[in-house]
């Protein structure tokens, strides 16, 4: 873009025009000389002819569309080469704030000082900061990688590698499978039947196994290293540099750990400086080269399938003491699994025939309804089948399931209903509190089960439900030549499995270009796991299709901006390195960051760390978002007798955002003196544009994202949370400027409470108003 | 805290449920739709929710001994709102021709009534024994009225030619009528004492066990005095009223019911009539007694018809087994036949009226010697589960 020519264009129609001043909105443009049209339906073929006309008579490239939520008519307002910026006017002002409650000025009210327009001043300041921010952002260009491969690496050759393999060559992929074991097949090839896949879901099948092979076989753009793993996966997505070994072996570019954080610190407890880390990192982490030099003779690829699966739970310990797990007929479910697969059930004890099977799903006592760990659905269902293995082997065998949970989603409803029509099949809900040697038997005693309050049942062999533990659990696996480290970090809040987020964002790791699917990220069973690797494939596709024409894969799909670094300024304090969530950032010996633009995911938390400022993207800068609060009139005793009260509240675009839409798309009325800005992730918020705003004499600013915890929902993972710190931080400096911390505030709302948000809002104007002006307000 | 109890499944029993009806048995994933639904279940361990799952796991001993099983009045509400279609009121049904099957005894004949094949052997028999006798009643008069003179005794209680009046013991003789049915008759009650001695011992043991009473012991008394207050309400059809679903088979059961009751007393009466005061009939149309026998008998074959078009139409709401087919069979035959034989011979057609009464009494033989094995004990257990549950204050 040579020159910037903005123009504004201003919707009228949707109550926009019944509700605001015309006249003196457009005088706003107007008084910075620059153009403003007003149209009744802006959305209309004929609107947008009209703006495409003065697009195409070189009269603009950067303009405010003053109408609608930018959530809605994205594609309508979307114009090549252009900046757009969307000013909210409908959602944002006309539809909360309705002329009942706010009458508009009569002639004589107007400039009597006294008498003032909230509504109307929230439009004008509205068009001033969209106005703005068109002056402040850049046109972005895509990033391009030095070399790029489309190849799909799967780390793991069990069901869910080959039918993700299969999945991507299908579509047109060159695919290596790399398996640790000497073959292909994973755990299914070790079992006797998995669960029924077709209608009527009745008969169990044989494991898919074989086929799978025996269709990898077909493909010459699959190719399969057994017996190998990844030493280290070094890079981004697009040029992965990835380096293979033997299991076992060791090897110069073995992934380098972080140095542990109580190294980082000398014997009096200060912590080292950058060099002296460097140091210590290197003697931590000898015979292995660095994570910033790639391995030449490493293999490139695009994107990463992780299929490594699970690892049969060891129940152990005092907690199951009372399920006799000591005696050697209580056996685990993959233990069944594989006597099962040898031929009859048999007692592991003396070789006898195991007639009567008792299966416990639930080791709480009567303390608790939980489940062994890591089991889920595929726990229930596993029951049912091995339950179907005793009737299949004996005529007058009996196979007993206490649970505490049955769950046998979708169809597998009928193959729980199949299993329950089996004669010899018997299930009750029931706590057992304990499992005993009796005689040549087994005695098994539950309690609160549908048969009674206290049962017992003999049995021939117990079986326990283990749960399927995500190998990330034990091993990095990946093995990243990352600063943040090999592992997936902070991975406790996802159980260890490698995750996100799983209910938005399925798939997705907490590394752009590495996707997960089948028993690493849940348990779940072959059929589930086959679709799981659909998507994953699909995932991979999407993520190297986007890095190759410089785009953000997820959440911003499409998202060309990546963070761009001033370096003069860079105190290498690591801050940005260590806060993001993805690990995208690297830093050299000295501590100087290393972008990886592929592995971003464009959330600005980066931007929300640096002290300095230095970090910025194309379209959204600390100076956009900056010049935007600066934008705000906070009007003084010099303008009313009683001014007006002015809130900052920067919103996160994610789920704040769009549930403030439904606020307006409902007609609910909230503080109209309150200005939103929609920040990327609260993450992204440099507490500098909090100290502006109230610098320039607003009354308080409120941050409004997304719940982080246990329950999070930050698209982000960790941009909400850090926010909440870093506005905690700000408590101090406050004080010493003689300002109350409670100006300063922080919200969760989860996008289906739009409901709770006006009432979130005004109880902070009120807190606020309580507390009387913004004592630097007019200076 | 109840006694710990060790659930030893009965596949047999699982299969021998199965057969009797309840096939769906298995279906029941327990969400207690039908205890609620149930309009005559106690609030203290309301069934047949429990009952469903001990069906499923094939409990023989906490099923056959519960006295709960009999308290169902199969109303069908439980199966109308099952939402799994398990068919709780047919479990229960099947359940009971188990038990019953169970306590009867001798065993063999148990087994033979619940069983189709055995079905040409248990009219077979009864047809040549009849046949035999009535063999004996038409050609050997002579020998017979010898044999009866020796002990002082009339052989014939038939008129002979002068009246010209059909009777049926020109064909059967009364004698034999009697010596089949009244040692018969002892048996059967035999069978019920010793079968019912059993049961109240076992109901009142589960009932103990599963806290569904608050007697201790077995009081012999006060049960007869629990089975007065009882019979009204049986009488009344009070529970069976209760029910939604199958209300409409309340009327034909108790049409049925005192149509039994109306032809016991004839019955006796004549028992009386010809032996005591030596006037055998055919009795007079007008007399009271045959007002009695003919409204009984209409009612009898309109009651047990009506069930058996309920039955018919209802094929998909409410199957229909062998068991029920049986008990239907015999008893509409009885009333037919009997209603037949009576026809026939006010229309003097005698060796008609004879074929009617041969198979009438085959008719007889079914309801009377099969009654501890079929359907019909129910009437003897459901009353004296009735009894024991007021006994027991089970509400």
């Amino acid at each position: 873009m040579d020159k910037k020519k903005y123009g504004v264009y201003i919707c009228t129609g949707c109550g926009i025009g019944d509700t605001l001043d015309m006249e003196s909105l457009v005088a706003v443009p107007d008084d910075e000389g620059v153009n403003c049209t007003t149209h009744p339906f802006l959305c209309s073929k004929e609107g947008v002819d009209l703006i495409k006309a003065d697009i195409a008579g070189g009269k603009v490239n950067c303009m405010v569309i003053g109408a609608c939520s930018r959530r809605v008519n994205f594609d309508v307002f979307r114009f090549d080469d252009c900046i757009v910026e969307r000013v909210n006017l409908r959602e944002g002002v006309a539809w909360p704030h309705s002329r009942e409650t706010y009458p508009m000025l009569t002639e004589d009210q107007k400039d009597d000082e006294e008498h003032f327009d909230p509504v109307q001043m929230k439009a004008e300041d509205y068009i001033r900061m969209g106005m703005i921010r068109l002056e402040k952002v850049k046109l972005p260009e895509p990033y391009k990688t030095a070399s790029f491969s489309k190849k799909i690496l799967v780390l793991g050759g069990g069901v869910t590698g080959m039918s993700a393999a299969l999945d991507a060559a299908k579509a047109g992929y060159e695919v290596t499978i790399v398996e640790k074991t000497d073959k292909l097949g994973g755990y299914a090839a070790q079992m006797r039947s998995q669960m029924p896949v077709v209608e009527p879901f009745e008969s169990l099948r044989a494991p898919v196994v074989n086929d799978l092979v025996a269709e990898i076989g077909k493909f010459s753009t699959i190719t399969v290293k057994t017996g190998t793993e990844v030493a280290r996966i070094a890079g981004q997505p697009g040029e992965f540099t990835v380096t293979f070994k033997k299991p076992g072996e060791k090897i110069p570019f073995d992934v380098p750990f972080p140095l542990p954080e109580e190294m980082k610190f000398d014997d009096k407890g200060k912590e080292l400086d950058a060099a002296a880390q460097h140091v210590k990192y290197l003697a931590y982490n000898e015979g292995r080269v660095d994570i910033l030099t790639l391995d030449p003779d490493g293999e490139l690829y695009g994107a990463v399938i992780l299929a490594a699966g699970w690892r049969p739970d060891k129940i152990e310990g005092e907690a199951f003491a009372h399920l006799g797990i000591d005696l050697a007929d209580v056996i685990t479910n993959d233990e069944f699994e594989k006597i099962a697969a040898k031929g009859k059930i048999v007692r592991p004890s003396d070789g006898k025939e195991a007639k009567n099977v008792v299966f416990i799903q639930s080791p709480g006592k009567n303390e608790d309804d939980a489940d062994f760990e890591y089991a889920g659905s595929v726990t229930s269902q596993v029951a049912l089948k091995q339950a179907k293995y005793v009737r299949e082997d004996y005529s007058d065998g009996k196979a007993y399931i206490i649970y505490q949970h049955m769950r046998t989603p979708g169809l597998q409803e009928y193959f729980y209903k199949s299993m329950q029509q089996d004669d010899g099949i018997f299930m009750t809900k029931g706590a057992v509190t304990s499992v005993v040697q009796q005689g040549n038997g087994l005695a098994v005693s539950a309690v609160n089960t549908l048969l009674g309050e206290n049962l017992a049942i003999k049995a021939d062999l117990v079986v326990l439900a283990g749960g399927m533990v995500p190998v990330t659990k034990d091993d990095p696996v990946i093995n990243l030549a990352y600063r943040q480290g090999p592992a997936f970090r902070d991975n406790e809040i996802f159980g260890q499995y490698a995750d996100s987020n799983y209910i938005c964002f399925p798939y997705e790791t907490q590394r752009t270009g590495v996707y997960a699917a089948g028993a690493i990220r849940r348990a779940m069973t072959i059929e589930e796991s086959m679709e799981d690797a659909t998507g994953a494939a699909l995932k991979a596709i999407q993520c190297i299709e986007s890095a190759n024409r410089g785009m953000a894969v997820h959440p911003r799909s499409g998202d060309m901006t990546f963070p761009e670094f001033f370096f003069q300024r860079c105190t290498q304090c690591k801050r940005c390195t260590v806060e993001c969530p993805f690990g995208a950032l690297d830093d050299d010996e000295k501590g100087t960051p290393k972008a990886n633009p592929t592995r971003c995911r464009r959330c600005g938390t980066c931007m929300g760390a640096c002290p300095e400022r230095i970090i910025s993207f194309a379209d959204y800068t600390i100076d956009s978002i900056g010049s935007q609060v600066k934008a705000i009139k906070v009007p003084s005793e010099d303008d009313f007798s009683e001014p007006p009260f002015r809130f900052l509240a920067l919103i996160c675009e994610n789920d704040a955002f769009p549930a403030l839409d439904m606020v307006g798309l409902n007609r609910m009325d909230y503080s109209p003196n309150v200005r939103f800005v929609p920040v990327r992730c609260l993450g992204s918020v440099n507490t500098i544009w909090i100290k502006d705003a109230l610098a320039q004499g607003m009354d308080g600013v409120i941050l409004i994202g997304c719940k982080h915890g246990d329950d999070y929902q930050c698209h982000f993972i960790k941009g909400s949370e850090l926010a909440e710190v870093r506005v905690k931080k700000i408590g101090d400096a406050l004080s010493s400027l003689a300002l109350e911390e409670e100006r300063v505030a922080f919200a969760e709302v989860a996008i289906d409470e739009y409901d709770k948000l006006p009432g979130i809002i005004n109880a902070f104007v009120k807190e606020v108003e309580d507390l009387g002006p913004n004592p630097f307000k007019g200076f | 805290m109840t006694e710990k109890y060790l659930a030893q499944p009965d596949l047999g029993f699982i299969a021998q449920v199965r057969g009797l009806g309840g096939e769906t048995l298995k279906k029941c994933y327990q969400c207690a739709t039908c205890s609620v639904a149930c309009p005559i279940a106690p609030e203290n361990s309301p069934f047949p929710r429990k009952e469903m799952i001990a069906a499923s796991w094939g409990l023989k001993d906490r099923l056959i001994k519960s006295a709960d099983i009999w308290l169902c009045h199969q109303c069908g509400d439980c199966t109308d709102l099952c939402p799994r279609g398990a068919a709780p009121g047919d479990v229960l049904s099947a359940v009971r021709s188990a038990a019953i099957t169970e306590y009867a005894q001798p065993k063999f004949l148990a087994n033979a009534v619940n069983d189709p094949k055995k079905l040409p052997l248990l009219i077979g028999i009864p047809a040549i024994w009849f046949a035999l006798l009535a063999l004996i009643t038409v050609y050997g008069k002579e020998t017979m009225t010898s044999i009866f003179n020796v002990f002082g005794i009339s052989w014939s209680h038939a008129h002979e030619g002068a009246e010209h009046v059909i009777a049926q013991a020109d064909f059967f003789s009364t004698w034999f009528v009697d010596m089949t049915f009244v040692p018969i008759a002892t048996a059967v009650a035999v069978i019920f004492i010793l079968s019912l001695k059993r049961f109240l011992t076992d109901i009142h043991e589960n009932a103990v066990l599963e806290g569904k009473t608050d007697k201790m012991s077995l009081d012999y008394k006060a049960i007869l005095q629990a089975l007065v207050k009882v019979i009204p309400m049986v009488l009344k059809h009070d529970k069976f009223n209760e029910c939604e679903s199958n209300k409409d088979r309340a009327t034909p059961h108790m049409m049925v019911l005192y149509s039994f009751i109306g032809l016991f007393i004839v019955t006796s009466i004549g028992f009386v009539l010809l032996y005591i005061a030596q006037m055998p009939g055919p009795y007079s149309q007008l007399s009271p007694m045959k007002w009695l026998a003919n409204i009984s008998g209409v009612a009898l074959v309109i009651g047990s018809g009506l069930m058996i078009k309920n039955r018919l139409d209802k094929k998909e709401e409410q199957k229909t087994y062998y068991k029920d087919w049986f008990i239907l069979g015999v008893v509409f035959s009885l009333g037919l036949t009997g209603m037949l034989t009576e026809m026939a011979r006010l229309a003097h057609m005698a060796y008609v009226s004879y074929f009617f009464y041969f198979l009438h009494l085959i008719a007889i033989f079914n309801l009377f010697a099969f009654l501890p094995f079929s359907k019909m004990a129910h009437l003897v257990y459901r009353l004296t589960a009735m009894a024991y549950a007021e006994y027991g204050n089970r509400k």
